[in-house]
Parts: C-alpha cells; structure tokens; sequence
C-alpha cells in the first residue's frame, strides 16, 4: 500500500516538474492572492517596526511613516526589560520541557512497549485527562499551589505545566513506540538487556525526532500561557515573557515606541527555535491535536 | 480516507503465550511488571498531585458557597440554578462565546481551506515551498503580541484602523472599538485579520497533498473544472481533515478566555465577557471561589459533551 503511495507521489512531482517550464501559467493571480494574505498578517509587526523607531513627539506627528532620525535607543530599553522575561521564560519552559520529556516518555514506554496488569486502567485514567479543560483546574491548582507555598516561584508554573504537558507528549510517544519493532526489543532482552537499556539505549534513540515533535508542542504552549503565570506571580522580576510584555505594554502604554520595540524583541526567542527547528515544527503543528 | 499506511497492530503478542501469562497468579505479574510501575510512578505522582486533585476539588467545590479562609457552606446544586436562572452576565457570556466559537469555526476552515487549495494548486515547488513557510511562520510569534498590536490598532485616537476610516472619508465609522459595548465583541472576534492559520492550512495542506493523483488526472481528463475539481474530489476527500479542524477549533474556543482576557479583560459592561472570563472574575476578582468553580464544572461537561459528539459522529480513522 505504502509502496503504491510513494509511487504515485512520484508521478505527481514529476508531472508537477514539468509543468514548472510553461511559466507559472495560470499561477499569477494565486501568487497575488496569497501575497495579500502574506502582507496582511505581516502587516501589523511592519506597523510594530515602524513606530517601535519613533519618539513620542515624532509618533504624534507622523504615526506611521518613517520618521528620522531613527530612534533604535528605544530597542536599548526596551531590551533590558524584556531580557530578565525571557531569561525567566527559558528557564521555566527549558525546565518544563525536559520534565515533560523525562516522563512522558518513560509512561510511554510502560504503555507502548511493557505487559503488566492493569495496563489498560491507567492507560484509560490518563487518557480521560484530555477531556478536563484547563478551566475546570484553574482555580483549585491555584489554592493548591498557594497552600504549597510555590508562589512567586518558579517551581509554580514548572511543577503543573510537566503533570499537564506529559499527557498529550505521552501519547505522541506511545503511538511512536508501538509502531516500533518488537524484535528488536526482544532481541535486546535475549541478549540479556534490562527494560531500562531498552527505554535508554533503543527506544530513546530511535525516537529523537518525535522527541523534538513533542518538545516543540510543549514550549509553544508554555510560552504563550498568559493567565496562569499572572495568577502565580506578583514579581517582577519572575515573571516569564508572554505575562511579561503584557505587563510591560500595560506600564508603557503610550510610549509605543518602547512598547513596539518590546513586543518585537519578545518575538525573538522563538523565531530564533523556529529557525533551527523547522522541520520538527512542521510535523509537530500537523501532528493535528493541537491549535495554537 | 486515503491516508492510512499501516493499519496499527494492537497486540502482535502470540495470543498463546498471552494466556499462559494470564495463568498466572496475578501476585506473579504484577511482580513481574514492577519495572513498567516504577516507569509510571513520576507519572502517576505528578498526574495525581497537579490534575487529579484539583479536578476532583474543582468539582467538589463547584457544590459550595466557598471563598479562601472563610468556610465553606455547602449549597448543592444552588450554585447551578443560579448560573442558569439568575446570573444575566453568565447567560450572556455563553451567547458570546458561541458567537465566537461559531465565528472561528468559519473563519479558521473557510481561510485555511481557501489559501490550503491556492497553494495546492500552484504549479512552481518553490512558490509553494515560499508561501507555506510564510502562512506557519506567524504561529511563532508568541500569541499575547498580536493580540497586544490589534489592542493598539482598535485605539480610539491614535490606533491605524480610526486613521484609517479618516483618511477614507469614513468619520462617522470611527469609535472606540474595543470600549463601545455595541461593537467591543466584534472587535474581539474580528482581530488578526486576515484570520490566516498556519496549523490549519497545514493540515489542510497535507490532506490534499495526499489525494492521489490518479484520481485528479482523471477527473481532468474528462474536462472537470477547476471549481468542479474543488467541490467533487478534493472537498469530499478532505472532510476528515475539515472536521478536525472545526472539532479543534470549537473545543478551543469554549475554553479560550486569553484572547478576552488581554484585550478588554470582559468590559465594557460584560459586553466581551465569555465563560472562562466570568470565572476568574469570580475567583480571583471578587473571591466566590465556589461559584466560579461551578462555572468552571460548566465548561467540563460542555467540553464532555462535545468530546462525546466527536468520538461518536466525526472522528476520522487518521487521527
């Protein structure tokens, strides 16, 4: 069936490859159409640019155009800032991130590649916490996580988002790991190897790729929480970047050069993961359950 | 549906050997499968101190009239009657949130669906190449910024969409979008315009990549259109792909409060107020924790509901 498929993807470049030569025929208004698009959702970080090189008397004068001399002091400020959020950021989604992995892909070897009673129940126990929303635990997390004292730390965001991140990680990885060979486990175990050789020195191995998948998923969505981190934290100097700006844009509000340029600097990070990362991006937000 | 390389195999275990396992005592194996516990033991342990619990607090507080350091009187269903009888606000917010829901259904599957099928359908790999990178790259920028720029661009006095309508002539159009309660909701809805989605067209985009294309050939061969292409052969065999995204969409969107949150925190006059909003209104703004753990028991069984629905009706083999 696989082999049928990859034939006939075959076909399809090739008669896609020839019909490059007759000059984009017909193609014209779809590029138009689709640059369009392209320029109206870039257009509000090119608005951002604009005014982020602007001083307040040259944003009251002329908003939107480019005003000179260009004022890139407001990026020296507003970096200052935005560096102690993003610090915090990578901490706690880096920290987050290697929880996430460390146990989801052990509870997903357990599942995908272990026998042993009661597989089933739990596996049904973590399945139905995909159907909580997170609306439903907010508050209680919160008492909890006051009367553990984790306020105003960072052990309050790290510690719930792993037990929340691991579950959809563990499923990606479970589904991974039963698509795995079993000979090549038993082969391990004749060979003489432990279960733990077997989860460290061939199914972790083999499954990079999905790793970085799940890992890419996991950072986005704790690096764009907003509520939780601004219910945990009151300090400044903790808070990570999305809770971040949004305070900094609160404080600055009409020095929207400052602002601007804030907002632009904290789109960095994960541009810059993005770009070192693309390929497992792409197959992790088509991985489907998963809206940003 | 076309994409479905390996059919999974659950078990390949020799059944044989599985009922000798099952012969023996179970002491036996569940000794025997102390390594598989251990493994799932972090698990477990977080899953029960950060999910569990609060999941199960959240639905026994939702049955109290509860607020920190006081204590708690138990109301029964009280708190229920009173979200669905007297609460106008509650009301209102999940008429607002189906709104919207209803909204980012359509916009996210008609965009998507729109620019997936251009980009399918252009010729040169490199335009195609170009422009899906250009549709996924916005989804990188954290999600609070747009939000924070649409926040600008809605100003009253100096935000580009009132710049705008004045130099179009259009004065009388202009107001304060996000703080008139008549329009602050659309405002909310209609924000990132052009509503591009770059997961969405990723998907989309693989579903129609996985068309075979024997069956397009065809369809062209015997002199199909191009729209008649879209509406016979390509619609048809991405449904999966579509309901997907309508599934996702509105399960997000029933819980999806940030949006609100950031831009108009549920004012002017509860005009933007969805159900996530109420809620931490409630906790966390005026401390009747209880009432809003029962609102927060709403949105449960309302994504229950919906989960049930999906699994039942529209879940497609490939996902």
């Amino acid at each position: 069936m696989s082999a049928a498929r990859t034939e006939t993807r075959e076909l399809y470049r090739r008669s896609r490859s020839e019909q490059v030569g007759v000059f984009l025929r017909g193609d014209w208004w779809r590029i138009i159409v689709l640059g369009l698009f392209l320029v109206g959702g870039i257009a509000p970080l090119v608005m951002a640019f604009l005014i982020s090189l602007k001083t307040i008397p040259q944003f009251a004068r002329q908003p939107f155009a480019l005003t000179f001399p260009l004022h890139w002091e407001n990026y020296g400020f507003a970096f200052e800032i935005v560096l102690e959020f993003i610090r915090n950021s990578v901490i706690i989604s880096g920290v987050t991130v290697v929880g996430v992995l460390l146990l989801a892909s052990l509870s997903a070897y357990a599942f995908g590649i272990l026998e042993f009673p009661g597989r089933q129940v739990l596996f049904y126990l973590v399945l139905s916490l995909m159907m909580v929303p997170s609306a439903m635990t907010l508050i209680p997390s919160f008492v909890l996580v006051k009367d553990l004292g984790l306020m105003n730390t960072y052990w309050a965001m790290i510690l719930p988002w792993i037990a929340s991140g691991q579950v959809f990680a563990m499923f990606i990885l479970r589904t991974f790991f039963e698509s795995l060979p079993k000979e090549l486990f038993d082969a391990a175990r004749i060979d003489g190897a432990s279960e733990w050789q077997g989860y460290w020195r061939i199914a972790l191995p083999l499954s990079k790729s999905m790793l970085g998948v799940a890992a890419i998923l996991n950072i986005l969505g704790t690096w764009n929480n907003l509520i939780w981190p601004y219910l945990t934290v009151q300090k400044q100097a903790l808070l990570p970047l999305t809770p971040g700006l949004w305070a900094y844009q609160t404080e600055y509000f009409t020095r929207y050069g400052l602002t601007m340029a804030g907002l632009l600097i904290g789109s960095i990070p994960l541009v810059l993961l993005f770009v070192f990362t693309s390929r497992w991006f792409v197959a992790g937000l088509t991985s489907g359950a998963i809206k940003v | 549906m076309a994409v479905k390389e390996m059919p999974a195999l659950p078990n390949t275990a020799d059944p044989a050997v599985n009922v000798q396992e099952r012969r023996k005592p179970l002491g036996k194996r569940i000794y025997e499968g102390r390594v598989a516990y251990t493994m799932l033991a972090p698990t477990f342990v977080f899953l029960l101190v950060f999910m569990y619990y609060p999941a199960l607090l959240g639905l026994y507080r939702s049955v109290f009239k509860w607020a920190p350091g006081l204590s708690a009187d138990f109301v029964g269903l009280g708190n229920f009657t009173q979200l669905f009888t007297k609460d106008r606000v509650f009301l209102s917010s999940m008429d607002h949130m189906l709104q919207l829901a209803a909204w980012y259904v359509v916009s996210t599957v008609g965009v998507s669906l729109f620019i997936a099928v251009l980009i399918h359908r252009l010729r040169g790999g490199r335009a195609q190449y170009t422009f899906r990178l250009g549709m996924i790259l916005p989804v990188v920028i954290p999600a609070i910024v747009p939000l924070m720029l649409w926040k600008f661009i809605y100003d009253v006095k100096v935000g580009p969409l009132n710049v705008l309508l004045i130099w179009l002539g259009l004065e009388s159009w202009t107001r304060a979008w996000l703080s008139d309660p008549n329009v602050a909701l659309y405002a909310v809805m209609l924000r990132n315009f052009p509503w591009v989605d770059g997961v969405a067209i990723l998907i989309l985009l693989a579903g129609l990549q996985a068309i075979p294309y024997e069956i397009v050939e065809s369809a062209m061969i015997d002199g199909a259109s191009e729209m008649r292409r879209f509406w016979s052969i390509e619609l048809p065999l991405i449904a999966g792909q579509i309901k997907l995204i309508s599934v996702l969409t509105i399960m997000w969107g029933v819980q999806e409060f940030t949006a609100v949150f950031a831009m108009t925190q549920g004012g002017p006059i509860n005009s933007t107020m969805v159900p996530g909003m109420w809620m931490f209104w409630n906790a966390f703004r005026i401390n009747k924790m209880g009432y809003a753990s029962a609102i927060g028991v709403v949105l449960f069984l309302l994504t229950l509901v919906l989960t049930l629905i999906n699994m039942k009706y529209i879940t497609t083999e490939e996902y």
